[in-house]
């Protein structure tokens, strides 16, 4: 059983990871808390959706296309709100409300066109195929989605690591002041990251729609609050601490359903949250932000 | 404006404005609340189908005793401050006679009380919590209590599979998942059988899998789920996959033709007890789903059903009011008639019988119905007829 | 006068919920004005609305007293949260209280008490519309004279410079635990009016939706004056009201207002210098 549940704390960790790390890189070099992003990830899953379903499309190019639809949210997001907030350097509260309008928006625009209903990806697109290893019951969707969360992550990873580009977005994150008197472009890069942040909800939301098999215009609300509590564990604007956060709150989850109460899961996660935030604010596995917002 | 007779001047031009050229001489205006945006939508997007669609067909029958039904129909967002505004409107502004709704049982907690102080019936089609019958003797429903439906049904299931010990899972943020569930373990208490574990999951939550993984381990006969149809299908669909065999009991949320769209063949032997399937061949309930499914191009559900059925029921006791036109008179000779109609409808006979409270007062009418045992048989429902 | 029954019995609980909604931005705006951003407030509603509502229907105590209690209840958890939770600050503060606002919820959905999920129902209609406007009215009149007051200027001088204002000698920490609690306070009283119109609570109306939709109220009308959050909490409770005709792309529209007032006036609608000059700069173009 124990096998078992590890298993499933994998792939929802993998999951929450993948989500949060939008969320956290739009913290990060953007210095705003963007709510409007369980509803990307909402709007993920529903473009991957009709792409299959109306257009035919196989799963691999709905993915990419909802990376792409979401993502062109993200930009617009940030061209039409988030910039002229920045333009006149509203305190960070605003932008942050802004964002709330903005879920709101998406939200019901996403009840508008679907249907409040759960709707389902079909069966015959699913990766299928099921197997046993030892006592512990594995399905070829559940590997997909662990290996498809961890390739991107990687991806991103080097991407900051190893690139220019990576270099230019962590000089914003440590002050975009600095960065833009070093002659980088910070508003393009402000709009690559939200694309990018975007495309990666989009994508988590388009794997979660796939494992639990039930898209609603509402499902990015409990996310939301998922990827606040990952955030905050892992350590506000920390790329690495988005992985271990969401791999953490995962096998917190799935473990103390397991072994303590499903009653009290959630308490228990948020409690947790709640005592971390006081007794060491930048998070568990954070360093240190002392930047300003 | 047959409800207006003795009202000011400016009062009726208020309200004829509001009806504005819909309203004629001789229309019963009849309200209903429903949830239709939100997350109770999808259930009250349904009843506002099914009570259209009962009224158009009583309405093409030239009406009850010549007088056809309008329906005022009002968006209540499945929020309790909604429910109430909607209501007060309804019986206070638009003045109909009656009022079906709310959708959800914790709207009609908030919004009941209101209808039942203006003394004006509420005729609740999908509130199956204990105590919404308490509020007071203005309030119907013809809604299936569970208390009513799962010891059929868990007799019935322990008997077939000859269970010895069951697991239960339910979703404990849910008025309607934790009443069923209060049930279940009340029925289960009684009829002896041993409970393995109880696991619990909340509202939105589409990942079942630490509580199945759970359940798996303490290899029980069967699975008691008091879940929605979505949910429910979900943990049967990761049941399965987890290498979960045994056969699952479900309430009132299983009545959804949404449980085997969703879980395809997972479902198979899973006992369900009903006042009403899409399968059941009685004539009124074939002709209520081939019509819906021609006015709607979709199946209906129990929420439909139900809620066709209750302005069915709202009809009969209409033939036998004679109406006044003194809408306080009216609505107290509906509601002195209501308790009496009967029909013969889409979710089998029907009658109504006075509620027990709990503190002995005068209640409201719950629904007399016998429910249907069905056991799930190549992804559909059908009537387990018992050896 | 017949006429006014009958818009009074049919909006009457629209114009409490108007001024809860008021009580409950105004209760924002004061930790606002000390500069805190915390989320807790609707957890300090529920917290004071089942306080409220299990003492009137268990020991039926005097409406005033039950109100009384409703408030110092979640006044007495902000003074106990208060000091290890105040140490934080901006977006940390608000995810804390947020937090602490979970957790509120799933223990009140978990007990037994409480009615759990299922709520408490059957609560006695007691709130009549004087008790909200009387209340209002105090809490409107004491939180002026609290602004121009010491305590109103040391929540100032906190706001714009914690540090500086440390240095000038104010007691930071007590002054934030004040409008923290007092805060709390408001809402509870708020939650204890409302539990007493809608007869019946539930652990859903205190979440996390709730505690933005309070922010945004005080925001929106704009939290330079104690007239902002009070305009504010109307229009959004009169808004989906007013729009009822756009049925499913209700909240479309509601969510659109919310990213238009921050994009057009920052300040919220309250800022009739804002607005001025929003239509100058329209008129240079470059809006």
């Amino acid at each position: 059983m124990l096998e078992q549940q590890l298993l499933n704390a994998l792939t929802l960790g993998s999951v929450y990871a993948l989500f949060a790390l939008g969320f956290t890189l739009v913290f990060g070099v953007l210095a705003v808390i963007n709510l409007s992003h369980g509803a990307v990830f909402m709007v993920g899953s529903y473009a991957a959706l009709a792409m299959v379903s109306h257009l035919n499309a196989p799963l691999w190019v709905a993915m990419i296309g909802a990376m792409v639809v979401s993502g062109t949210i993200g930009l617009l997001v940030d061209v039409l709100v988030l910039k002229p907030l920045r333009a006149r350097n509203a305190p960070h509260l605003i932008p942050m409300i802004a964002t709330i309008g903005v879920g709101i928006m998406l939200t019901s625009a996403a009840q508008g066109i679907f249907g409040a209903e759960v709707l389902r990806f079909p069966e015959e697109i699913m990766p299928m195929g099921d197997f046993m290893v030892g006592e512990v019951h594995v399905r070829a969707l559940e590997i997909a989605i662990v290996a498809i969360a961890f390739v991107l992550m990687a991806v991103l990873f080097t991407l900051l690591k190893r690139t220019q580009l990576g270099r230019a977005l962590r000089a914003i994150a440590e002050s975009p002041k600095a960065a833009y008197l070093l002659g980088i472009n910070v508003e393009g890069l402000f709009h690559i990251t939200s694309f990018a942040a975007a495309a990666l909800g989009g994508i988590a939301g388009v794997l979660i729609g796939l494992n639990f098999n039930a898209i609603t215009p509402f499902m990015g609300q409990p996310m939301l609050h998922k990827g606040i509590a990952v955030i905050i564990l892992g350590g506000m604007g920390d790329i690495r601490g988005a992985l271990i956060g969401g791999l953490f709150l995962g096998f917190a989850e799935v473990i103390s359903k397991a072994y303590l109460s499903s009653q009290m899961g959630d308490a228990v996660a948020f409690g947790l949250l709640f005592l971390i935030l006081l007794v060491r604010p930048s998070g568990l596995f954070g360093r240190k932000l002392e930047r300003k917002a | 404006m047959r409800f207006l007779p003795s009202l000011p001047k400016s009062l009726v031009l208020v309200s004829a404005l509001a009806a504005a050229g819909l309203a004629q001489a001789a229309d019963i205006k009849i309200g209903v609340a429903a949830a239709l945006t939100g997350g109770a939508a999808q259930y009250g997007v349904a009843i506002r189908n099914g009570f259209q669609l009962a009224a158009d067909e009583i309405n093409a029958q030239g009406g009850v005793n010549g007088n056809k039904i309008q329906l005022v129909v009002e968006d209540e967002q499945g929020k309790k401050e909604e429910g109430i505004n909607v209501f007060k409107k309804l019986i206070f502004q638009d003045k109909v006679l009656m009022v079906f709704g709310p959708t959800l049982s914790n709207s009609m907690f908030a919004a009941g009380p209101v209808a039942n102080g203006a003394k004006t019936v509420v005729f609740g089609t999908s509130v199956t919590a204990s105590g919404i019958t308490d509020i007071g003797p203005y309030v119907f429903r013809n809604s299936v209590m569970e208390s009513d439906v799962l010891p059929v049904t868990v007799a019935t299931a322990t008997k077939h599979y000859k269970l010895k010990q069951v697991a239960v899972i339910y979703g404990n943020d849910d008025a309607f998942t934790k009443s069923g569930y209060d049930v279940f373990k009340k029925v289960l208490e009684d009829q002896k059988l041993p409970v393995t574990t109880t696991e619990t999951y909340v509202k939105g939550d589409v990942d079942f899998k630490a509580q199945l993984t759970k359940i798996k381990a303490t290899n029980p006969d069967a699975v008691i789920c008091s879940c929605l149809a979505e949910e429910a299908a979900n943990i049967m669909l990761q049941a399965r996959g987890l290498g979960i065999k045994a056969p699952f009991i479900g309430g009132n949320g299983f009545n959804s033709p949404k449980l085997f769209e969703i879980s395809k063949l997972a479902g198979e032997g899973t006992f369900v007890g009903s006042p009403w399937s899409n399968t059941n061949p009685a004539p009124a309930n074939k002709a209520f789903v081939a019509a819906y499914v021609k006015k709607y191009n979709a199946e209906p559900n129990q929420f439909a059903a139900q809620a066709f059925d209750a302005l069915h029921v709202a009809a009969a006791a209409l033939h036998e009011v004679k109406l006044s036109g003194d809408l306080a008179a009216d609505r107290e000779a509906l509601k002195n008639a209501l308790p009496k109609a009967t029909i013969n409808g889409a979710t089998g006979p029907f009658k109504f019988r006075a509620a027990v409270t709990k503190t002995g007062k005068p209640g409201g009418w719950d629904a007399d119905q016998k429910p249907f045992i069905y056991v799930v048989k190549g992804g559909k429902f059908t009537a387990f007829e018992g050896k | 006068m017949e006429w006014f029954n009958d818009f009074w019995s049919t909006y009457s609980t629209l114009v409490f919920s108007v001024g809860v909604h008021a009580l409950l931005a105004l209760s924002i705006w004061l930790t606002l004005s000390c500069g805190l951003l915390s989320l807790a407030n609707a957890a300090f509603m529920g917290i004071g609305a089942y306080v409220a509502a299990l003492l009137t229907v268990n020991l039926d105590w005097s409406f005033g007293t039950v109100l009384l209690a409703g408030g110092i209840a979640p006044a007495l958890v902000a003074l106990i949260i208060g000091a290890p939770v105040l140490r934080l600050s901006g977006v940390y503060l608000a995810m804390a209280t947020l937090a602490f606002g979970e957790v509120v919820r799933i223990t009140v959905l978990n007990l037994e008490i409480t009615g759990g999920p299922e709520g408490l129902n059957g609560i006695p209609l007691a709130t009549e519309g004087w008790h909200i406007a009387l209340i209002l009215a105090i809490t409107v009149y004491g939180l002026a004279r609290l602004r121009r007051s010491k305590v109103g200027r040391a929540f100032e001088a906190i706001k714009e410079d914690e540090v500086a204002a440390r240095l000038m000698g104010i007691n930071v920490d007590r002054y934030k635990l004040l409008a923290f609690s007092l805060g709390a306070f408001i809402a509870g009283v708020a939650g204890a009016l409302n539990a007493h119109f809608t007869f019946f609570i539930s652990p859903r109306e205190y979440g996390f939706e709730n505690a933005v939709d309070i922010l945004t109220m005080a925001v929106l009308g704009g939290t330079s004056s104690l007239i902002g959050p009070m305009l504010g909490s109307s229009i959004l409770t009169l808004l989906p009201e007013l729009l009822r005709s756009l049925q499913d792309f209700r909240s479309l529209v509601n969510g659109a207002v919310l990213v238009l007032v921050v994009l057009f006036l920052p300040k919220g609608l309250w800022e009739s210098r804002r607005i001025k000059a929003f239509f100058k700069r329209l008129k240079g173009g470059q809006a």
